[in-house]
This record gives C-alpha cells, sequence and structure tokens, in this order.
C-alpha cells in the first residue's frame, strides 16, 4: 500500500509536541498536552487506516474510491471523548487553583512522609561522621598538647564545636529515628 | 438467551439517565432505581453464567449487525463469571452507599452525581468484559474511567484533587497507548472485532505483532496497575469515599487483568512476553507488598496489597498453561471480592474513629468486636490463611507454577509464598495497632478534622452503624467465605473456563461461526 | 469425624456468648465438645483402628476431606481432646469472674480445640495444613490474649510470623511431594512415597514447616515468648497439643521418609541442638513458666531426634516420650498457673515454703516433674530409656546423638529440681509466700495429669502392642525394642544413672552454672529475631521511597519511556524489519500547507508561556487536523473535528480568566522532554507505517458500503455511527455525561443553590435602552452589536443544528454535529448577554437535559431489545416531507435526537458550572 508520508509526520509532530507537553507540571499544560496529542493520535488513526479517497457517501462516490469510513467512526468516538475530556480537566484546573493558587501538579504528601522516614538509616551515617571528627579532634588536643596558650584555646574551640555538631546530629537522628521505627518492633523481650 | 447479554449494560446505563432526569428529588425512589437495576442485573448475569457454561459462548449482534461487520458482546464462562462477581460485588456496594453518609450527601448535591456516575461505571465494567470489539472495549474503558474519574474527585477536597490528578492522567496516558494500539491494530489487520483478529494475527509479521502486543499490554498494565506502572495506584484510591475506593480496588484494577487475560490467551497465544511478564509479576509482588509493610494507613496498606496480589494475577497469566489460567482466574473472583469488602470496612472504621491512621487508631477490638471480626475474617482471607478463598486461588497458582518446573516459575513460586508472608505481616501491624494495644479515648461525635481552606468536610465520628451498613460488608465477608464451601465447583469452573480460552476455537467460532 | 469438628466451630461461636449469659462458668459447658471427640477417640480404639472417613471438596486443586484416625492419629486425638478437656475445666477457674476477655478466650480456645482435632484426623497434605495454618492463627489470638501487654502483642507477632514462614515452605514442599506422588492422600503417599531430587528439596521444605511449628532451633524463639498468653494457652497449645504439630508430622512421615538422607540430616543434629540449647537455657531461667518452656524446647527436640532417626524403634519410643511429655508438661504449666493465682507471683527467687502451704499441689508437681526427669517408674522413663536403647541399637550409630540424648537428658533432671526447688522449696532467707487456697477446679485437671503418668507406666506393654500398626510400617524394622517399665537392658539404665547423677550435680551448682550460661550467651535469638524485623520495615520503607515517588509526571515520565523503550524492543526483536516501504510525500497538493501549519501551531505551542497563547496554538492544530481530516475525504470527521476544537477553545478561555498564575516550570529539562516526545512520536508513526505495509487482509471498512445500504442511509460514517457501531455512540454520549457531571461536580461542590435564576428583579437591565436580550451585563462589559448579533441568529442558527440533526443519514451533519451548533448558539447568547441569559436560553433544570438524552438513547437500545431481540435494532420507515425531500426515519433517529439533546444539555452545564458559576464567584469577590 502506498504510504503518504505528510499526514504521518504531521501526527508525528503532534505525538511529539503532546508528550513533550503532557511531561510537565502544570495541568494546563498537560491538558493542552492530552488535546495535542489525542488530535496526532486521531490523525493516526485516520491516516494508517487506508489510502485517502471520497468522502464515503453512497451515490456520490463511487464506493471503491471511498476513503475507510471505519476508522473515521472510530475517530469521531475518540474526538468527542476528549472534548468532555478536556471540559473536566479545566474544571479540575478551576478547582486545584481554588484550593492551592496554582495549577500544578501535587505530589503525594504520604509518600513524602515515607521517603522521610526512609532517610532515617542514611542519618547515622551523618552521626558517625560527626563522632569520628570530635574523637580525632579529642585525640588531637591529647597527643598534641601544644605549649602555646592560644593553640590551645583554639583547638578546644574547636573540639567544643564538634560536640556541639555531634549532639545536634543525634538528636536529630533520634527524632527522624522516632519516625522510622516502629515501638512495636524495638527492643527485644 | 443472546437478548440477556446486553441487560448488564444497559440497564445502569437506562437507570443513570432517569436518575438524572429526575434530579437529586425523590431520595427514595432514586435508591430503589438504583438497588433494583443492580440485583436485575445480579439475577441476569447468574442467568446466563449457568447458560454460558452449559452450553458454550453465546453471542449478541448489537443492532442485528453480525461480526465483523458491527459490534456483538461475547458471554463465555470467563466474561459472565466476571461479570457476576462484580454485578454481586457493586450491589453490596451500592447499597453500602444507599444507606452511609455517601448518600446523604447527595441530599446537598446540586444534581444526582455519585449514583449515576457509579452506575455509569458499573455499566462500563460489564461492557468490558463482554465486549467483542476492540474499539468497544476502549469505549468500555473510557465509561468507566469518566465514571471514576467523577467518583474520586467527589467533593472536590485538596487531597481528592491531588489524587484525581494522578488518576486522570495515568487514565488518559492509559487511554492514549490504546488508541495507538488501535490504530495500529486496525492498520495491520483491517479489523476491529476479537474473533477475527485472533486469526489475522497469526500470519501477521513478527515485529507489527509485537508492537500491539506491548502498546495493548502497556495500557492494560496501567489500569491493572503492574509494576513499574503501578505507582499512581495507592496514591490516588484511599481518598475516593469509601464505597468508592471499594469499587476501584476491587473491580477496576480486575478489568486491567481481564483484558490481559484476553489479550494473551485469545489474540497472542505463546510468544516472547510470557518471560517479561514473569518477572513483571514477581516485580509487582515484592514491590507491592513491601510498599505495604512500609504503609502506616489502613487504606494505603490495602491499596498496596492490591498492587502486590495483581502480581499473582499476572503470573497466572504468564505461566499459559490451563492450570495457571484456571488459578488466576480464581484468584481474580476472590480477589475482587476479598478487597472491597476491606475497603468497605476501612470506612466503617473512618465513620466510627473518624480516621484509618494507624498510629491514631487503638482498641478497636473492644471498641467495635463486630467491625474487627470482619476486619480479621477479611484480613486473614487476603494474607492466604486457608480454608478461606485467598489460599485456594494461591494454592492453584502455586500447584500451577511448580507443575510448570522452569526455574523461573520456581523462583515465582518463591515469591508468591514471600509477599503471602508478607502480606500477613502486614494486615498483622495493622492488626496489631489497630485492634489491639490501649484504646484511644475516642469519643462518638468528636469533630475529627475540618479545614475550610483545604474543602475538607469536617469528620464526625459516630458510633451509629446502620443495619444495612454492616449488612452489606458482611453480605461480601460472607460472599468470600462462599467461594470456600464452593471451592469445588468454583475451581471447576474455572479450569473450564481456562481450557475453553486457551481452546480460543469455541470463542472464535461462535462469533463468526454464524456470518459464514 | 467432620461432626466433631461441626461441633467444635458451634460451639466456638455458641462460646461468646454462652460467656456473657454464665460467665466463667460457660467453660465447663464449652468443655463439653472436647469431651465428646475424648469419648470418640476411645471409642475408635476400641473399635479398632483405623477409622476413615473421605469427601470430595474440590477435586481440581486436589482438595479432599479425607480423615483417618490411625494409631499415632488417635493417640494425638486423645492427647488434645483430654487435655483441652481438663484445661477448659481449669480456665473456669483461672480467671477471675467477670473478666473482660472471657467470650474471646472461650471462642477462640475451641476454635483452636476444633482445629487441632481436625490437624491430626487429616488424611489429605492440604487438609492438614488447612489446619495447620487455622490452628497458628488462633494461636495468634489466644497469644495476644491481653491486647494491651505489648510483650504478648510481640510474642503473637512472632509466634505468628515464625511458624507461617515455616508453614508457607511446607506449603509448597506438599505440593511437589503430592505431585510426584499423584495424589494428596497421606495414607497413600505413605504406602508408596515417590522418590527423586523435587521430592528430596521438598521434604527439606516440610521439615522447615514442621521444625518451625514445634519450636526447634532456628525457630526455637517464639514458645519461650509466648509464655505472654495465659497459663491455660500454655498449658494446652504450648506443650501438649500445637507444639506437637510438627513432631506429630514427623512421626506420619517417617514412616516414608526416614530412610532419605536429607530427613536424618537435618532433623537428628537440629534435634540435639535444640534439646541441649534449651535445657541449658532453662537452667537460668527465673521466671517459672519460661523455665518450662525452654524445657518444651528441649523435650521437643528430644522428640525431632527420635522422629528424625525414622527407624522403628526410635518411632516407638517417641509415640511413648510424646504421650508422656504431654501428660507431665501440661500438668507442670497447670501447677505454674495455679503458684501463680495463689501467690501472684511465679518468679522463683521470690517463692518461697510453698511445700507447706500447697502440700498436694507439690506432690503433683514433684510427681509429673519426676516424670519429666525420666525417674522410674514413670511415663517419662518408659520413653526414655526405650529412646537410649534405640540410639544404642541403631545401626548407623550416631555417637553425638547418643551424647547428646543423655547430656539432654542430665539437663533435663537439672532443670527439673531447679523448677521444684523455685516453686516449692523453703528458701534461706526469703519468708514464706503467702499464698490463697487452689480451687479444686484447678488442682484436680493438674493431679490427674500428673497421676496419669504413673498410673499408665506400667502399661507400657499394652501401648506397645497397640503402637504396633504404626511401628511396624517401617521399613527400618530395628532391633525389636520393646516398650516396658523395667526392660532390663544394662546400658541405658547405667545412662540414665549417669545423667541423674549429673543432674543433681548440675542443680548443686546452679549458681555458677545460670553465670556461666549468661556469660557464654552469644546472641540472643529473640533480639536477632526483632533486628531482622526492625531491618525488613527499614528496607521496605527505603525501597518504597525510592519507588513511590508520588509525583505524576516521573509517572508519565516512567509510562512514555517504557513506550518508547519496548517500541524499539520489538521493531529490533530477531531481526530488523524490512523497511522497503513504498512513500510519497503527499498525494493531495494542499496537505503540505496544512502540515506546516500544524508543524508551525504545535512548536509555537511549545514554546508558548502564556496560557492564552498557548490555548489558541492548540487550537490551530486542531483546526489543521480537521482540514487534514477534510483532504483525506472524512467531511463529517473535519466538521466535528472543527465544532468540537471551536468549543474547546471557549471552555479553555472561560476557565483561563479566572486563573493569574505564573505557568509552573517543569522539573525536567525541555531538551529530555522532547527528546522522549521525539522518540514516542517516531515509534508510533512507524509502527503505523509498518503496520499499513504489513496488512494482508481486505479491512472490514470496505465492507460498509453495503451495510448502510442495508441499513437505509447514504452517509456510511452515519449509518456506522447511529445503527452499525450504534453500541460505540451510546457508550461515547454516557462518557460525556458522566465527565459533564464531573464538572458540575467540581465547581459546585455540594452547595444547594446550584440553579442559576432568571433575573428576576431586572437589576442588571440597563433603563431606556432597546432590550435585544432577556438580560444584559452591566454598561461596561456590554457590546451592543453582539447582543443583536445573538439574538437575531439564536434561531437560525437552532434551525440548522436541527437540520444537521435530521439529514445526519444522507448527508454530512448527525446527532452530535447538531448538538454542539446548538451548543455554540447557546454559548454566544451567554457570551453576549451574561448568566442570567444562559437561564432564559434553556430553562430547564440542570442535568435534566443530560439525563433525556441518556434515557432516550438507551431507552431506544432497549426498545430495540425488546421488539425484536437484539439491543439497538433499528425500526425503520421512508417518509416522504416537503421542503426536507424523502426522509429516512428510523428510531436510530430518535436515539441520534439522545445524543443531540445529551450534547445540549453538556453544553448548557459547562457554561452554567465554568461560565455562570465562576461569574458568581468573580462578583462576589469583587463585591467583598
Amino acid at each position: 500500500m502506498t504510504i503518504t508520508l505528510l499526514p504521518f509526520a504531521a501526527a508525528g509532530a503532534l505525538i511529539a509536541t503532546g508528550v513533550t507537553l503532557l511531561l510537565e507540571r502544570s495541568l494546563v499544560r498537560l491538558l493542552a498536552g492530552v488535546v495535542v496529542l489525542g488530535n496526532g493520535v486521531n490523525l493516526l488513526i485516520v491516516t494508517s487506516g487506508g489510502g485517502p479517497g471520497s468522502p464515503p457517501i453512497l451515490g456520490r462516490f463511487a464506493p471503491e474510491e471511498m476513503a475507510d469510513p471505519l476508522p473515521q467512526a472510530m475517530v469521531l468516538t475518540a474526538i468527542v471523548i476528549t472534548l468532555g475530556v478536556t471540559a473536566f480537566l479545566l474544571a479540575m484546573v478551576h478547582r486545584s487553583w481554588q484550593l492551592t493558587g496554582s495549577d500544578e501538579v501535587q505530589d503525594d504528601t504520604e509518600d513524602r512522609r515515607v521517603r522521610l522516614r526512609a532517610r532515617a538509616g542514611e542519618l547515622s551515617e551523618a552521626v558517625r561522621r560527626r563522632q569520628e571528627e570530635y574523637r580525632r579532634l579529642l585525640a588531637e588536643e591529647r597527643v598534641q598538647r601544644p605549649t602555646e596558650k592560644e593553640a590551645r584555646r583554639r583547638l578546644r574551640l574547636r573540639r567544643r564545636e564538634a560536640l556541639r555538631l555531634m549532639r545536634h546530629a543525634i538528636r536529630e537522628e533520634r527524632a527522624r529515628q522516632a519516625l522510622a521505627l516502629d515501638p512495636e518492633l524495638e527492643g527485644d523481650d | 438467551m443472546e437478548s440477556l447479554i446486553a441487560v448488564p449494560v444497559l440497564l445502569p446505563l437506562l437507570a443513570a439517565g432517569v436518575k438524572l432526569a429526575i434530579g437529586a428529588r425523590l431520595r427514595h425512589l432514586q435508591s430503589l432505581i438504583s438497588i433494583g437495576t443492580l440485583t436485575i442485573t445480579a439475577v441476569v448475569s447468574l442467568v446466563l453464567l449457568f447458560e454460558v457454561d452449559a452450553h458454550g459462548p453465546v453471542v449478541t449482534e448489537l443492532g442485528g449487525w453480525e461480526s465483523p461487520l458491527g459490534i456483538c458482546l461475547v458471554a463465555d464462562r470467563l466474561s459472565t463469571l466476571m461479570l457476576v462477581v462484580s454485578t454481586l460485588v457493586t450491589l453490596c456496594v451500592m447499597a453500602y452507599a444507599v444507606v452511609g453518609s455517601y448518600a446523604d450527601q447527595e441530599h446537598d448535591a446540586p444534581m444526582a452525581i455519585f449514583n449515576p456516575a457509579f452506575l455509569v461505571m458499573v455499566a462500563g465494567v460489564a461492557d468490558a468484559f463482554l465486549s467483542g470489539d476492540l474499539f468497544n472495549l476502549f469505549v468500555a474503558f473510557e465509561m468507566l474511567l469518566s465514571g471514576s474519574y467523577v467518583l474520586l474527585t467527589f467533593g472536590g477536597t485538596q487531597s481528592r484533587i491531588r489524587a484525581g490528578a494522578t488518576y486522570t492522567v495515568m487514565g488518559l496516558a492509559s487511554s492514549m497507548l490504546f488508541l495507538i494500539a488501535l490504530a495500529v491494530t486496525y492498520a495491520a489487520t483491517g479489523t476491529l472485532s476479537f474473533a477475527q483478529l485472533a486469526e489475522r494475527f497469526g500470519p501477521l509479521d513478527t515485529h507489527v505483532k509485537l508492537l500491539i502486543e506491548l502498546t495493548l499490554l502497556l495500557a492494560f498494565a496501567i489500569k491493572a496497575a503492574i509494576f513499574p506502572l503501578s505507582a499512581w495506584l495507592p496514591d490516588s484510591y484511599p481518598t475516593a469515599p469509601a464505597p468508592a475506593t471499594a469499587v476501584f480496588a476491587g473491580l477496576l484494577t480486575k478489568v486491567g487483568v481481564y483484558a490481559i487475560i484476553r489479550l494473551e490467551a485469545l489474540l497472542f497465544p505463546g510468544g516472547p512476553v510470557a518471560t517479561l511478564l514473569m518477572w513483571v509479576a514477581l516485580a509487582t509482588m515484592l514491590v507491592g507488598v513491601l510498599g505495604a509493610v512500609a504503609q502506616t494507613d489502613i487504606k494505603r496498606v490495602f491499596s498496596f496489597t492490591l498492587v502486590s496480589h495483581i502480581g499473582y494475577m499476572v503470573f497466572g497469566v504468564a505461566l499459559s498453561t490451563v492450570q495457571g489460567l484456571s488459578g488466576a482466574i480464581f484468584y481474580v473472583v476472590h480477589h475482587i471480592t476479598v478487597t472491597t469488602g476491606l475497603f468497605l470496612v476501612a470506612g466503617l472504621i473512618e465513620r466510627r474513629t473518624g480516621t484509618t491512621r494507624v498510629e491514631r487508631l487503638g482498641g478497636l477490638m473492644t471498641l467495635t468486636p463486630l467491625i474487627a471480626l470482619l476486619f480479621l475474617i477479611l484480613a486473614l482471607n487476603l494474607s492466604g490463611i486457608p480454608p478461606m478463598s485467598g489460599f485456594l486461588g494461591k494454592l492453584a497458582l502455586i500447584q500451577a507454577g511448580l507443575a510448570d518446573g522452569a526455574p523461573l516459575a520456581l523462583l515465582l513460586v518463591a515469591g508468591s509464598l514471600v509477599t503471602s508472608l508478607l502480606t500477613l505481616y502486614a494486615v498483622a501491624k495493622v492488626w496489631g495497632k489497630a485492634f489491639w494495644r490501649a484504646p484511644e479515648p475516642a469519643v462518638a461525635g468528636t469533630v475529627v478534622e475540618s479545614d475550610e481552606s483545604t474543602g475538607e468536610d469536617p469528620v464526625v465520628t459516630t458510633t451509629t452503624m446502620p443495619l444495612a451498613l454492616v449488612g452489606s460488608t458482611a453480605a461480601l465477608v460472607v460472599l468470600g467465605l462462599s467461594f470456600t464451601v464452593l471451592a469445588g465447583p468454583l475451581s471447576a469452573l474455572t479450569d473450564r473456563a481456562a481450557a475453553e480460552l486457551m481452546a480460543r476455537e469455541p470463542y472464535v467460532s461462535a462469533v463468526l461461526g454464524r456470518g459464514r | 469425624m467432620e461432626s466433631l469438628l461441626i461441633l467444635h466451630a458451634a460451639a466456638a461461636i455458641c462460646a461468646p456468648w454462652l460467656t456473657r449469659l454464665l460467665g466463667r462458668d460457660a467453660f465447663p459447658l464449652l468443655a463439653l465438645a472436647p469431651a465428646a471427640g475424648f469419648c470418640y477417640s476411645l471409642w475408635v480404639l476400641v473399635s479398632g483402628v483405623p477409622e476413615r472417613s473421605s469427601t470430595p471438596w474440590a477435586p481440581a486443586l486436589g482438595l479432599s476431606l479425607s480423615f483417618r484416625a490411625d494409631e499415632p492419629g488417635v493417640l494425638m486425638m486423645a492427647l488434645v481432646t483430654g487435655v483441652g478437656l481438663l484445661v477448659m475445666v481449669y480456665s473456669s477457674r483461672y480467671f477471675p469472674a467477670g473478666e473482660a476477655g472471657l467470650a474471646r478466650f472461650g471462642g477462640f480456645m475451641l476454635a483452636f480445640a476444633g482445629a487441632m482435632l481436625g490437624l491430626v484426623m487429616a488424611d489429605d497434605l492440604f487438609l492438614l495444613y488447612v489446619f495447620w495454618e487455622l490452628t497458628t492463627v488462633f494461636s495468634y489470638l489466644l497469644i495476644g490474649y491481653d491486647p494491651e501487654s505489648r510483650a504478648s502483642r510481640r510474642a503473637a507477632m512472632k509466634a505468628l510470623m515464625l511458624t507461617t514462614f515455616g508453614g508457607l515452605a511446607m506449603l509448597a514442599g506438599f505440593v511437589i511431594i503430592g505431585q510426584a506422588a499423584g495424589t494428596y492422600r497421606i495414607s497413600a503417599i505413605v504406602a508408596d512415597p515417590p522418590e527423586g531430587g523435587p521430592v528430596v528439596a521438598a521434604l527439606a521444605l516440610v521439615l522447615t514447616g514442621a521444625l518451625a511449628k514445634s519450636a526447634i532451633f532456628p525457630f526455637s524463639t517464639w514458645l519461650p515468648a509466648a509464655m505472654a498468653a495465659p497459663t491455660p494457652v500454655s498449658a494446652y497449645l504450648h506443650a501438649a497439643a500445637m507444639v506437637k504439630a510438627g513432631v506429630y508430622l514427623l512421626a506420619r512421615l517417617a514412616p516414608a521418609f526416614g530412610d532419605v538422607p536429607v530427613w536424618r540430616a537435618v532433623a537428628v543434629p537440629l534435634g540435639v541442638l535444640t534439646m541441649v540449647l534449651g535445657g541449658w537455657r532453662a537452667l537460668r531461667e527465673t521466671d517459672l513458666k519460661r523455665l518450662l518452656a525452654y524445657g518444651t524446647v528441649s523435650q521437643l527436640g528430644f522428640l525431632t531426634i527420635l522422629f528424625g532417626i525414622g527407624t522403628r524403634d526410635a518411632a516407638l519410643a517417641g509415640v511413648a516420650m510424646l504421650l508422656a511429655h504431654a501428660l507431665f508438661k501440661a500438668a507442670l504449666f497447670l501447677v505454674v498457673g495455679a503458684v501463680d493465682h495463689a501467690t501472684g507471683t511465679r518468679d522463683l527467687n521470690r517463692l518461697s515454703g510453698l511445700w507447706r502451704s500447697a502440700p498436694w499441689l507439690c506432690a503433683a508437681a514433684v510427681l509429673a516433674g519426676a516424670s519429666m526427669a525420666g525417674l522410674p517408674p514413670l511415663a517419662g522413663f518408659v520413653g526414655k530409656e526405650a529412646a537410649l536403647e534405640s540410639l544404642l541399637t541403631w545401626e548407623t550409630f550416631d555417637t553425638a546423638a547418643l551424647a547428646g540424648v543423655v547430656l539432654g537428658s542430665a539437663l533435663t533432671v537439672g532443670y527439673t529440681l531447679r523448677f521444684l526447688w523455685g516453686a516449692f522449696a523453703t528458701k534461706p532467707g526469703l519468708p514464706p509466700t503467702p499464698a490463697h487456697r487452689t480451687p479444686a477446679a484447678m488442682f484436680a485437671p493438674a493431679a490427674l495429669l500428673a497421676v496419669l503418668g504413673v498410673v499408665l507406666a506400667p502399661l507400657a506393654g499394652v501401648y506397645d502392642a497397640a503402637m504396633a500398626g504404626y511401628t511396624g510400617s517401617f521399613r527400618d524394622a530395628g532391633h525389636g525394642t520393646h516398650l516396658a517399665l523395667w526392660s532390663g537392658a544394662a546400658v541405658p539404665l547405667l545412662l540414665s544413672l549417669l545423667a541423674f547423677a549429673s543432674g543433681g550435680l548440675l542443680f548443686w551448682a546452679r549458681r555458677p552454672v545460670a553465670r556461666i550460661g549468661a556469660a557464654l550467651q552469644l546472641v540472643d535469638s529473640a533480639t536477632l529475631f526483632w533486628s531482622v524485623m526492625r531491618r525488613l520495615d527499614l528496607f521496605a520503607i527505603q525501597a518504597t521511597g525510592i519507588i513511590q515517588r508520588g509525583s505524576v509526571p516521573d509517572y508519565l515520565l516512567l509510562t512514555l519511556a517504557s513506550v518508547a523503550a519496548l517500541g524499539l524492543f520489538s521493531f529490533l526483536y530477531v531481526t530488523p524489519p524490512d523497511l522497503s516501504l513504498d512513500i510519497v510525500a503527499w498525494q493531495r497538493p494542499e496537505q503540505p500547507f496544512i502540515v506546516v501549519l500544524m508543524i508551525a501551531g504545535a512548536a509555537l505551542a511549545l514554546a508558548a508561556r502564556a496560557y492564552v497563547l498557548l490555548a489558541v496554538m492548540c487550537g490551530l492544530t486542531g483546526y489543521g487536523t480537521a482540514l487534514l481530516f477534510l483532504s483525506h475525504g472524512s467531511p463529517d470527521l473535519a466538521l466535528t473535528q472543527f465544532l468540537a476544537e471551536t468549543l474547546s477553545l471557549v471552555v479553555f478561555a472561560l476557565v483561563l480568566r479566572r486563573l493569574p498564575i505564573e505557568p509552573v516550570s517543569a522539573r525536567l529539562r525541555f531538551p529530555f522532554r522532547l527528546g522522549i516526545g521525539v522518540v514516542v512520536g517516531a515509534v508510533t508513526v512507524g509502527a503505523g507505517m509498518l503496520a499499513m505495509e504489513a496488512r494482508q487482509a481486505e479491512p472490514v471498512g470496505g465492507l460498509m458500503a453495503g451495510a448502510a445500504e442495508r441499513a437505509g442511509a447514504h452517509n456510511i460514517v452515519s449509518a456506522l455511527l447511529l445503527d452499525i457501531r450504534a453500541w460505540d455512540t451510546m457508550g461515547e454520549s454516557t462518557v460525556l455525561v458522566v465527565l459533564t457531571l464531573g464538572v458540575t461536580s467540581l465547581v459546585f461542590l455540594r452547595r444547594t443553590s446550584y440553579t442559576i435564576e432568571r433575573d428576576e428583579g431586572g437589576g442588571t437591565r440597563p433603563a431606556g435602552r432597546p432590550h435585544w436580550l432577556s438580560s444584559a451585563l452591566p454598561r461596561g462589559e456590554r457590546a451592543l452589536a453582539f447582543e443583536v448579533a445573538a439574538r437575531l441568529t439564536f434561531h437560525t442558527v437552532l434551525v440548522l443544528s436541527v437540520y444537521l440533526l435530521l439529514v445526519g443519514h444522507s448527508k454530512v451533519g448527525g446527532g452530535f454535529a447538531g448538538g454542539i451548533v446548538a451548543g455554540l448558539a447557546i454559548t454566544v447568547r451567554y457570551l453576549a448577554g451574561g448568566r442570567y441569559e444562559l437561564a432564559a436560553a434553556v430553562p430547564v433544570h440542570a442535568g435534566v437535559l443530560l439525563g433525556a438524552g441518556l434515557t432516550l438513547s438507551t431507552g431506544t437500545a432497549l426498545a430495540g431489545l425488546l421488539s425484536s431481540g437484539a439491543a439497538l435494532t433499528m425500526l425503520a420507515a421512508d417518509v416522504t416531507l416537503p421542503l426536507l425531500g424523502t426522509l429516512h426515519l428510523s428510531t436510530g433517529l430518535l436515539f441520534d435526537l439522545g445524543v443531540y439533546v445529551t450534547v445540549v444539555g453538556m453544553v448548557q452545564d459547562v457554561l452554567r458550572a465554568l461560565g455562570a458559576e465562576l461569574d458568581r464567584q468573580i462578583e462576589t469577590e469583587d463585591a467583598s
């Protein structure tokens, strides 16, 4: 069968545009993507369904020359459905704007909570780093015993700062652990 | 008999039209129409099931146009079995919705919205099961999806809009994929009738065939929530009104599974996709159940187990044996009933305490022993504790997997056992915290949440549980338990249904036979 | 046998009701169910074994309700029902009257008894599994009897997870064995055991299940924790009944598989390890109940060794130990319960002088304890002697096993002494513990069980003979050991004496032993278990955190990337496809212009920042598509696309006026998004071309001309929509209805003030001007010319829409196109006159048009169904009318009218919601 390139190219361009718009966070652009993508797919259905021909109206044109009517009927149905979806999504855009002042697609809050809890395990790494830092400074202070007063003071200050950071990290760690871990699983019998 | 096939689709649609036309008035009449319609549909479906099981597939040519010209509805064992279970389940849910606060809210609504949307969704589900035409399957999907879009965003609260956006967008993506597949299918075969497609796909070019199969599979995989296209489900389902979530969880994903079964068994028997499906099934099971273990909200726990157990069904389909397919069908039947019931119970818990967050619940076993009992039975059934239907379905799948004996099948058997254990762990965690533990001093009539800015309704807890509310949930529990008693006939029926599917010939000749 | 199970189930269901009625006194009444079971097992014993029955359940799954009471079965039945009976009686005084959980306890206990009874009677692998898991579940619920205690919740969870883990492994093993044997009947499998590689793996799996249930190392940790349950539960489940299930399964399968290497290699070493470790641990427990629990673990290890050996001799010793252990251990648990009840503590460091205040209880405990330690002339002694003898005469003599058993026996003697001393002895420095009197109902069961240990011991020979049927089924006949109170064999006796002596030594040195035990402990299995669970939870959370992003763009990205990947995969699968396509650039001269226009529109849409521009550009591509449809030869499609696109643009504009918002920037970079878009576009278009090239059969569309002629229509597309594929059209208009409902639902939410009334007061109607419309916008917003145009064209356009509806069958048009044209007419009036004008233009209540349209279309379908048996069959006639010419009238027109009305209703409702209601909101906001 002879393939006509241009309508295919148009369908491809619409589909590519639609997909590109679909991947955005704005609901309006997303909707535009659906509309454009829908047009592209409809075009693809008609174009690939058969070659061009005369309108499928009996009595005026010869049946052999007519374009295949079945894809046309399919696309008509699809167009109507897309129209309904457009109206519905627009209502959703409006409601979303009313609630949040934006038409951004929101992330799921519950999933965010799980992700937050998931980080608890990783955070112990931070605590360990702080601890090592503090110990290293402590050891340094013991070994070096700088005679100079100023140097001693500076070293002490650094150690105190490290201690503060370590405690802070531990506190944070505990808070996260409390979120992450289930009290039913803690401790032994 | 043929004339009955269209009834499960037409009747709910007519009822929806009438309800819209009479408006939000006459609420008692509204409920009567809904319940009556679904009761008649259930009876018709049962009659069809017995007829089809005795005499083979029955076809109705809509408008009198024979296939492949017109659209036909085909009732074979699989589709009528699905139809029977789905109508019985939707009947229970409708009763729940009519009695529960969901129908109360209808009072203030600008027009009857919940009921018509629900009925259209039910009609769409029935049409999807019965359709013998690929494009009509698309339309059926659109019907059920549009109904579910409306139900999911019912009330337009912030969380529902967020969930609705996720759900709608993913639904649209799947519809677009379906359309693309339709374009390619018609271009390659020049037909839309399943029966003719089954014949014309055979000699087709491998690449085109594979393309069509994979695109359709992707479209259905989104609907069925198969990993990696499953993540939208737990984000969207839990926020809808309880009866809506119950039907979504119970039925809508299963329509996707049903479509995959049809696709794999009728249109593309054998082929390289089975291995892909195996891996995907394994990932779905494990990812889903790990998600369930990680959650702390009852509805989300069940949403994740839902995803996980879809993996079971895909496993059965991927085995491409009569045994595997039979197990998958059995599991679908079981899972529709149990999942719907679980979400209804979650609704009851929410009504009683104002929340389904596990950490805020406690002592429900002593507070509401009846709800606790219903939950316990359903949760154990879900986890596959024998002798309940979850176990029977799992057993059928394990038998099929071990009979297959290939290393990948064995791996999947192991995976399904691990999933079973972790499902039990997840529900036991919920039970341990929400139903055991010290009871929270929750007082009836407490306003738990009220926030004007997000449009959330004030949640008012109540101790009054209308009998019909608990009764409809209990009816689902009993339906689930009856599968144990009827295990013999039911498993024999699913075996016959699977054999009919694998043979393909009964379906094709029933549709095309008379036209020649 | 089923009737017994039904009796138990009925009793379990009645239990809550009975306990509410009678309080704890209901328990003796409920005990009638196990009593009936006990009587039945005695009757079976008298009438001769085996007793069997079988009913099909689900043959397709290999499930049958097969029961069989053979020798070990009857033994277990008697134990389960007998101890059950005594425990129920005991419970009626153990719990304080009026305790809250009694109803639950009674129900679960009886349900458990029934499940256990079913387990020991089952003769089908799956039936056994059914009851097996049921006992797990009821045990979970019983361990969690005190739901507010964290310890019992955790213990319940631990027991559930460990035993179910084993159970699931066992299930897989059962399936493999059954498939290899061709049957799931246990008796048939034992009679003709299958062989081969898979069976060996299956046995390992089954052993996992059995060992987990019987708390054998490495699964032992759940049993001591389960002591958080009430004492009757411990005595019944964790001494006499449930923990025996695993050992019982070993006993059932040993005749068939006892000589398979994997069987011995797994069961014997693990049994020895468990026996020694359990006994060693019991030596330093201070809680009497936990001490007994570790003792039970040790004894279960012993039983596992005996059935793991798989010879006749060892199995004989095993069944003897099985009975003896049930008697003495249940008795001891009941004694601990009584002590707890009387003194309020189970801590052996706090109990003192009880032998004086509760002498009879002490006597029962000593009797049972003596049996546990294996002192003659008690049942425990008989079993242990037979065990030692069978080990000594075992062909493949195993020194480690023998040494382990002797060491285990010594430990048993040690912890028995420690138990008796701890519970009853007067301790220096401790005042005698005050104790209440023990009620008879609590004392009698314990005493009875203890005494049975003495009474039954002399009957060892009879017991031996009664078990002949079972022991005879072993292939390895062994050396013919027999049970006897005094066998006279010297070596076992010497070993026993050795055990007594070293046991006494262990007791004497109890303090250092306890210290050494504590010091030697490297890892606590409970800690290990919980850390595994914690890691599992953490892993689940982390995995979910990674996979479940919660972001729609991510999900879409994944979906579209899958499309691209799978598309490319199928292009390149096996060999690349033959790409010699017959391609021409265009076939119609107008195509290049339209396509350039569309691509420009698409590019601008991508670049557009403002939403309005975006909407217009989308519209442009839509119109371009319509033109391409036209050039393809589909005027209907072009018309509909054109109308629908226009309506969309209007609705877009209505909503966008309310959105003074900055477009949100996407997270993904534009080139990346475009890249995915291009790949998806290329894949789909390539697929379309390939498919076109691959088409072999004639398309069905070619047959439609004839079909349309049959339908009496000239326009084939219309015939398809209204007749041949009207089912799709019905579905499509339903979708439209529902989505319109959605729009209403989202905009009006749940407010009752939905109807937009006609303007009654005339407040907005400016005086002294000609009124073209029934209401008008405020002065600044009016455009008189627009009003006039709207007024003048309204009816003309409506007539046009009806014309389109009527001619659909013969020319381009149809219900949908007509509906949109009418809708556009209404839109124009709304735009010109504002929301009150809308109410005037369509004076119908919301939803009515939608409902009427839907009812009309589905009603037509139903009418066809009723008249001719197939839904949607159209009844037709040709009518000649003036002006319009010959019309083909059919119910198809009614159907189409339904679509028309639906579309008008949709436009009305969408305008009401996104137009009028938004106007109102804007007005309200401006006013405030």
